[in-house]
């Protein structure tokens, strides 16, 4: 115990190097001329099926997230084999776990491509462990779709690493302007959890925005995963008199700190990114929550004829609607590569790398994804949904070229 | 150097440090309760029972079904609480905790009993993951659930104000409260009116009531915030205080029983010396296990105080940080002496605090690591422990 404690506390290394390299540059991604490219030989398709691979938490905290992002790729697997597979072969989704840990990501990825033999990846949901399957993938040569990994200097690793999410460049700065120009907050402090790499990411990503828009960031404070008392940082930034706080971390935190913030005194508007997208912050956040603001992917309120037939397809299969939004992720991850084996010259996972890449308009649940000359980072529209009792209600949308970064 | 000195101060705002003194002692409550169990276990058995912190964990479950069978559950529709709502729960976690201790020392460690310290160490090591990962299979835990915070009746927070602004302050923010409630009230009057509009994509008149309300509400809060730099004042959440409350007396009444009861004092004859004490007629294993259920107990108290005053959300992983925490704060007091655990831990407490006073929350958990390499080298036996070389 004492040794899995010392794993716990010490953020591991990659963390405190990736935190100094998201320097929030805005658009740095779609400038780079090139990724490197994958050496690895890749898998092929030889029996009568083809295997593709998803990395989930089915366990763990983070397993609302990895339950829904499997059952969405289902979704779309059994859609592609029931109109005929692809080239009269059916295709085969194999989930492995990784209990929400960043090492448990890297065997289930290892396994996947090694035994089962897989042309393709999806996921992961968290960028921490994104982070830690993509030099796996680079290596093997088999292409991953991320499936709600947000941290923007992701898809840098190689040019087998795609996704079908926005990245903290977008849902930063989404979140800055929200704050600064509809809820006319000037002062706002920001609260981190330092041991994920997505929280450190989007938190410097808002910082920027707002600063250049003009507002003032009066503190930053920082906890970390698993913490379960806020009040010494809660009375810091309220010595500091922000008019809002923007809390990056995942909902399992942030609603017992929005909770105990409201007993604290600091009863102002708290925001944040799409780790709050879980039905069970409005139970950890109490009253307190009602009222707040975070940025997502998409609204199961949204007419698109996509969502609403993604939602009824969801609805016969699993009955109810996703928890969370990473069941339409999940969807748009397996859709897309699905589509892009239809268009691979051969099915191999480098000829398929090379038929993601040429991906444009491709009409996801989430909106249109286009990979084509992005770096693996799609444009996306991204939508600020406000906590009700009833649960997450849309608030304001925001395409992507409408931000000030 | 010493140039570094004045900036090194200048993020410290001596106006809130009672309220973060007072933060430390709450969360220092809790550090010690768990602390206990550590150093009693280790008082008799010279074992260090890692598993503690599960026992802690498994109180946590315990408080949250309860809390379900008070009708505080997913589907629950309860609404009110009482306090004997809270003292069930509390009571019902002690006796569970306390049984699930005394599962543990009877099947895992007493088999253990005549094997060297380390294989008695990787055994406690042994349970505490077990614990963890067979509790996965078991236990709720994605999403993980957390117990409703209606459940405590006593939400909310004492404002003792030890200072209070000029009054200027407060006439400022008199004049301009009846404005922003007007303000508030012709907006929301106008959204009733217009049902379905959208908040964020109003016509000009309702734009026009949205930024005078927002003008309005955002120059009380200033005014508010400049009233706040000038007093100084402590939030008290009542949650906080009676985990604070509740914790003193159970550690009385656990002074009393090792203190002044006979088996206390065979508990301490024991500890003093586990063969001397079987020989003058001590059933040794009964005091282990009263050993075992007032330890557990206590952590099962500090776990239910802890879930259900603070929204925490519970997974099998819940007990890992205030384990090694309180184990810390054990050894820190001295491990095996029973005031030393409470010292420890209520100084880890505001120890962690003032870290994050001095503005390095990013280091608030490094310093419990901090200190147990500090204790370890400079006073191995702890603040209130005995330096005795042991023979080996």
């Amino acid at each position: 115990m004492v040794i899995l404690a010392g794993c716990d506390t010490t953020p591991p290394a990659t963390n405190s190097t990736t935190t100094t390299t998201t320097a929030p540059s805005g658009d740095s991604g779609d400038k780079k001329l090139g990724r490197p490219a994958t050496t690895g030989a890749g898998n092929t398709v030889t029996g009568d099926t083809i295997p593709i691979g998803v990395v989930a938490s089915s366990t763990g905290d983070q397993a609302p997230w990895g339950l829904d992002c499997v059952k969405g790729a289902q979704l779309a697997v059994d859609a592609a084999n029931a109109a005929g597979g692809v080239n009269g072969k059916q295709i085969k989704l194999i989930p492995a776990d990784d209990a929400s840990k960043e090492e448990q990501g890297k065997s289930a990825t290892e396994k996947l491509v090694d035994e089962d033999k897989v042309v393709a990846i999806l996921g992961e949901v968290a960028s921490g462990i994104t982070l830690q399957m993509g030099p796996v993938c680079q290596d093997k040569g088999v292409p991953d779709v991320a499936v709600g990994a947000t941290k923007t200097t992701l898809t840098d690793l190689g040019n087998v690493m795609f996704r079908v999410c926005y990245t903290d460049d977008l849902q930063g700065p989404v979140m800055a302007n929200f704050a600064y120009k509809e809820l006319k907050l000037k002062n706002v402090g920001v609260i981190t959890d330092k041991k994920l790499p997505y929280s450190t990411g989007l938190s410097d990503a808002f910082k920027a925005t707002f600063q250049h828009l003009g507002g003032t960031i009066v503190g930053e404070e920082f906890y970390e995963k698993g913490q379960t008392n806020f009040s010494g940082i809660l009375t810091d930034l309220k010595s500091k008199n922000p008019q809002g706080v923007f809390a990056s971390g995942y909902f399992t935190e942030v609603g017992p700190l929005v909770r105990q913030a409201a007993e604290a005194g600091l009863k102002i508007p708290f925001f944040g990114g799409d780790g709050w997208d879980s039905k069970e912050i409005l139970k950890t956040g109490g009253d307190a929550i009602l009222g707040d603001f975070f940025c997502n992917h998409y609204n199961n309120n949204d007419p698109r004829p996509e969502v609403q037939e993604f939602l009824k397809a969801w609805k016969a299969k699993n009955g109810d609607v996703p928890g969370t939004t990473m069941g339409a992720l999940g969807y748009d991850a397996a859709a897309i590569v699905i589509d892009a084996l239809k268009k691979s010259k051969t099915l191999s996972s480098l000829d398929l790398r090379d038929a993601l890449d040429n991906e444009e308009n491709f009409h996801g649940v989430s909106g249109d994804i286009t990979l084509k000359g992005n770096n693996g980072n799609p444009p996306k529209r991204a939508v600020v949904v406000k906590l009700t009792p009833q649960g997450q209600v849309f608030a304001k949308g925001y395409e992507a070229s409408e931000v000030t970064k | 150097m010493i140039d570094a000195f004045p900036h090194l101060l200048a993020g410290l705002d001596f106006r809130i440090l009672p309220e973060q003194i007072m933060n430390g002692l709450f969360v220092g409550a809790i550090y010690a309760l768990i602390a206990l169990g550590y150093t009693m276990v280790y008082g008799v058995l010279r074992l260090i029972n890692f598993a503690h912190g599960e026992v802690y964990m498994l109180g946590a479950y315990v408080a949250l079904f309860v809390s379900y069978n008070l009708g505080f559950g997913p589907n629950g529709h309860a609404t009110t609480s009482s306090v004997a709502n809270l003292f069930l729960m509390l009571v019902i976690c002690m006796v569970v905790c306390a049984l699930i201790g005394v599962i543990i020392e009877r099947f895992a460690y007493r088999p253990m009993r005549n094997a060297s310290r380390t294989s008695a160490l990787i055994t406690a090591i042994g349970v505490s993951l077990f614990l963890q990962y067979c509790g996965m299979l078991f236990l709720p835990i994605s999403p993980p659930p957390s117990i409703d915070e209606k459940v405590n009746p006593f939400r909310g927070t004492k404002v003792v104000t030890l200072i209070p602004a000029p009054a200027a302050f407060n006439e400022k923010i008199g004049q301009m409260q009846p404005l922003a409630d007007k303000a508030d009230k012709a907006y929301a009057d106008y959204m009733t009116a217009h049902t379905g509009a959208d908040e964020f994509n109003l016509p000009p008149e309702g734009q026009a009531l949205k930024d005078a309300k927002q003008t309005a509400d955002g120059g009380v809060l200033d005014a508010q915030n400049a009233a706040n730099s000038k007093s100084v004042s402590v939030n008290i959440r009542y949650g906080d205080l009676i985990i604070l409350c509740t914790s003193i007396v159970l550690m009385l009444l656990l002074t009393y029983l090792v203190m002044f009861t006979k088996r206390g004092r065979a508990m301490r004859a024991v500890s003093h010396d586990f063969d001397s004490a079987a020989l003058m007629g001590i059933n040794v294993n009964h005091i282990i296990t009263f050993t075992f259920v007032l330890g557990s107990s206590l952590a099962g108290a500090g776990a239910m105080m802890q879930a259900t005053f603070k929204g925490t959300a519970i997974t099998t992983l819940f007990g890992v940080l205030p384990g090694v925490k309180a184990f810390v704060a054990a050894v820190l007091g001295g491990i095996g002496n029973i005031p030393g655990a409470v010292l420890g831990g209520l100084l880890m407490g505001v120890a962690e605090t003032m870290v994050t006073w001095a503005g390095y929350s990013r280091w608030s958990d490094a310093v419990a690591f901090v200190i147990l390499i500090g204790v370890l080298l400079l006073r191995p036996g702890g603040l209130l422990g005995s330096d005795k070389v042991e023979k080996v």
